[in-house]
């Protein structure tokens, strides 16, 4: 499965040139807010800032969308330019947004509105915004895509559910490309769960190689890859397989290990028995934050890798276990990367990203 | 002391327009966009039907008025001025 183009909106900026440079230029303090129930009222955060959003064109087609949809068009819209491919008949493209909490912060927005004013004083717009498809559906309005589209909500492997998805589109021939995604939005309540379950990086540095304790710091973004069995000269590298649940051999050697850890796990040791001394390894969660879709961004910087044959070093280096973790950015042929996300029950779903190759696939 | 009812109608417009740019999202638009006679759907503000919808629950929510028969109401609907001397007419009879 091609990558025909990409698009990222997180902390680190609006585009793929932004996160690129952030991988570049490793660990920046996150932005701190005021929460009141915390002891010393701060707490960091890895939060998108739309006002960097100059597409304002793009924003009038969504005015009345929530944060979630106006990060998922962005990104989406970006990575179907990127593709070179925008003329296409848009029926051909379909679309699947993957997502850990979708518009969790409309929906308790929409429950505080049903306490405070009762249900016939609701605004329609903030129950339209709450339904797990209307991202979906902005996207497929604001960049008049006109294929199938779906949402797929899972709690840890949400985005290689959507690829392996995607995959059976295009082999079913149901669509040529596919512009699958992941966006997730911050919010008060995620931000109460965060602080009430897990462990907040008080120093605004999430270690990620520290496995345990683990200490996370919530982001936020949207990631989309647009996708297709077709090849052209802007094949940014494919997604070689996704396999989840493990069993299945992977596609072989591969030149770099990409870890999800981000202090969502409590414990997160598992990943530390799936790594080979013999090849380097990265996670890059300190530039993007703790997100449940995290996969999405490792994965986006994993194809930046690929496409510009360099190794990112770690933004944050502690190596408290001596694993063979790459410390400084530096170019080098890059082939196959292996990008390794575990659950809470030790369940692993692994996405294979290989370089361009035009006489394949 | 007492209002008279330009003051109050000049105060209803304001916090109309106020209302209607933060709960419709009408970025890059300010109080002083929008005229009084304007028409709010359509070629003017460009509003519709979804945002008719919200300015029923604006008038819900902030002047405590049920609209009723939306669509036989166009005429309250069609300018801050309509919409202010209908918020003004109905809060006098309701009190």
């Amino acid at each position: 499965m091609n990558i025909l183009g990409m698009g990222v909106i997180s902390a680190c900026g609006r585009g793929v040139d932004y996160f690129e440079k952030a991988l570049n230029e490793g660990w920046k303090k996150p932005s701190e807010i005021e929460v009141p129930h915390l002891k010393n009222r701060k707490s960091p955060v890895y939060q998108v800032d739309l006002k960097d959003v100059s597409e304002k064109n793009l924003f009038k087609k969504m005015r009345r969308s929530d944060k979630l949809s106006k990060m998922a068009v962005v990104a989406a819209s970006e990575a179907f330019r990127n593709s070179g491919l925008e003329n296409m008949d848009k029926r051909t493209v379909g679309i699947i947004v993957a997502t850990a909490f979708g518009a969790h912060v409309t929906t308790f927005n929409l429950l505080d509105d049903i306490l405070d004013h009762g249900e016939a004083e609701v605004s329609p717009t903030v129950f339209s915004n709450s339904v797990h498809n209307a991202v979906a559906s902005y996207i497929s309005s604001a960049l008049g895509i006109r294929g199938p589209s779906l949402t797929v909500t899972q709690f840890y492997f949400s985005f290689h559910y959507a690829l392996q998805l995607s995959r059976l589109w295009l082999d079913e021939e149901r669509c040529d490309y596919v512009l699958v995604g992941v966006a997730e939005q911050y919010g008060e309540v995620l931000r109460y769960i965060y602080d009430t379950k897990l462990t907040m990086a008080g120093d605004g540095i999430i270690r990620p190689f520290n496995f345990k304790p683990t200490y996370q710091i919530p982001g936020e973004g949207a990631a989309f890859f647009l996708v297709s069995k077709r090849n052209s000269d802007n094949v940014l590298c494919k997604f070689e397989n996704i396999l989840i649940g493990g069993g299945a051999e992977g596609p072989g050697p591969v030149d770099l290990d990409i870890i999800d850890t981000d202090g969502i796990l409590a414990d997160e040791s598992v990943y530390e028995r799936s790594l080979s001394k013999d090849v380097p390894v990265a996670a890059y969660s300190p530039v993007f934050g703790s997100v449940m879709t995290g996969s999405a961004f490792n994965c986006a910087a994993g194809m930046l890798m690929l496409k510009n044959q360099i190794r990112y070093g770690n933004p944050v280096k502690d190596n408290p276990h001596g694993l063979n973790i790459l410390n400084d950015t530096r170019n080098g042929p890059v082939e196959l990367i292996r990008c390794i996300r575990y659950n809470c029950y030790g369940s692993n779903a692994v996405i294979y990203l290989r370089k361009k190759s035009l006489a394949n696939d | 002391m007492q209002k008279n009812n330009g003051q109050e109608l000049a105060e209803i417009k304001k916090t109309l327009k106020n209302l209607l740019i933060k709960d419709l999202s009408l970025e890059d638009i300010t109080p002083d966009d929008i005229r009084d006679d304007d028409a709010l759907f359509g070629e003017g503000l460009g509003l519709d039907s979804l945002d008719a919808v919200e300015i029923v629950v604006i008038l819900q929510r902030n002047f405590g008025l049920e609209v009723k028969d939306l669509e036989n109401r166009k005429d309250v609907f069609y300018s801050i001025d309509t919409l202010a001397k209908y918020v003004l007419e109905n809060k006098k009879n309701g009190s």
